[in-house]
């Protein structure tokens, strides 16, 4: 009874983590800076805070371990990636190149 | 299960900050950054209410929207940028 | 955790008339791949977990990458020139497309030059609508314009910033446009 007790106040506490985490990196959007340092906060909220949140659930339930891993694996992997391309894809190439392509 | 419910709540209201960003008429490329976190979001929330319910298969969906709706984002992203490339000054 | 759906069940509604409100088509897609992650939420908190399935793959992935097709490919002014033009100098010709691209991008259209070897060619491709208009460098100075297309003509008389002869020609028969 007592290790159901510790299992309950951690996976709690993973939550809340993750929860924390979200409301401290998505109001970024809002703000007034550049697209780079929205993103990157934006990046890491939604990852770490994901990631505390599975941990959280897995706690909790831990016969739905497969799928829980399965998206803790995808999210870590398709977020860093996904990051990555919108940093690349965002910042406009230089003026050179660009005027290149069009006449 | 009170907790998990409370902890619901405040998933749903982290969903709608992003929601509110893409109806504000701002850069494209910060729609598309509120675009990856509802993703990311709506199917976090899929695998709580799995958790709750006790429903393999909703987890189930939520991963594969995870890993799936990602990767059109990143052709998303792409296409985008060779449009902007070939002179739509409205993209930037 | 019924009102939970209920919350996301409004947000569905909001999230496609949100979509028919875009007017910007490129934003108009990526906002679609909003509307598809809050249905196949929905979908799925309402228990019907293929119809999620279906739309997660189907309406983040094939459709966005359809719409995404259909605009490219339709929002293009092509314009046609003459290849002795664009090659030598080409000033005229380089500040036109600047300033095309201005005006034109506000009603979310592209340019592009299709150039072509003589002006028989030319001509000939206005006449077999193969491009939308046709440019010509004129002696001393200066471009004339000539366009088929009424919706065009419009746009470019009402907010032209550059000196230009612009010129409307309709098709003789049965024009496509």
């Amino acid at each position: 009874m007592v290790t159901h007790l510790w299992v309950d106040i951690g996976s709690g506490i993973s939550l809340g983590t993750g929860l924390l985490f979200w409301f401290w990196g998505t109001p970024v959007l809002f703000t007034r800076r550049s697209i780079l340092f929205k993103l990157h906060y934006l990046s890491v909220a939604d990852t770490l805070g994901s990631m505390a949140f599975m941990v959280g659930l897995l706690l909790r339930r831990p016969r739905e371990w497969p799928l829980l891993l399965l998206a803790v694996l995808s999210l870590v992997m398709w977020n860093t990636v996904l990051g990555y391309v919108l940093a690349y894809c965002s910042t406009p190439e230089p003026p050179e190149s660009r005027h290149g392509s069009g006449c | 299960m009170m907790l998990l419910t409370v902890v619901l709540w405040g998933m749903v209201g982290a969903f709608l900050l992003p929601l509110y960003h893409t109806a504000r008429r701002r850069d494209i490329w910060e729609t598309m950054l509120a675009l990856s976190s509802v993703a990311t979001k709506s199917s976090l929330i899929l695998l709580l209410v799995s958790v709750i319910r006790d429903d393999w298969m909703m987890g189930l969906v939520g991963v594969i929207t995870l890993s799936v709706g990602n990767a059109g984002f990143m052709l998303l992203a792409h296409l985008l940028r060779r449009m902007g490339q070939s002179g739509d000054s409205s993209l930037g | 955790m019924d009102p939970v759906v209920n919350v996301i069940m409004v947000l569905l509604p909001l999230s496609a008339g949100l979509l028919v409100l875009e007017t910007n088509p490129y934003r108009a897609l990526v906002v679609r791949g909003v509307l598809g992650s809050v249905a196949a939420l929905l979908y799925a908190l309402l228990g019907a977990a293929d119809v999620a399935l279906t739309e997660a793959l189907v309406g983040t992935l094939l459709a966005v990458m359809l719409y995404a097709v259909a605009v490219r490919s339709s929002l293009v002014v092509r314009l046609g020139v003459l290849q002795g033009d664009l090659a030598q100098g080409g000033g005229g010709l380089a500040h036109l497309m600047t300033a095309l691209r201005q005006v034109l991008g506000q009603e979310y259209v592209q340019v592009e030059w299709v150039p072509y070897g003589e002006l028989e060619a030319l001509q000939q491709a206005l006449a077999n609508q193969e491009v939308h208009g046709i440019c010509l460098c004129l002696e001393p100075e200066g471009v004339q314009m000539i366009t088929p297309i009424q919706r065009l003509y419009e746009i470019l008389q009402r907010e032209w910033p550059l000196p230009l002869q612009l010129e409307y020609q309709p098709l003789p028969a049965g024009g496509g446009h």
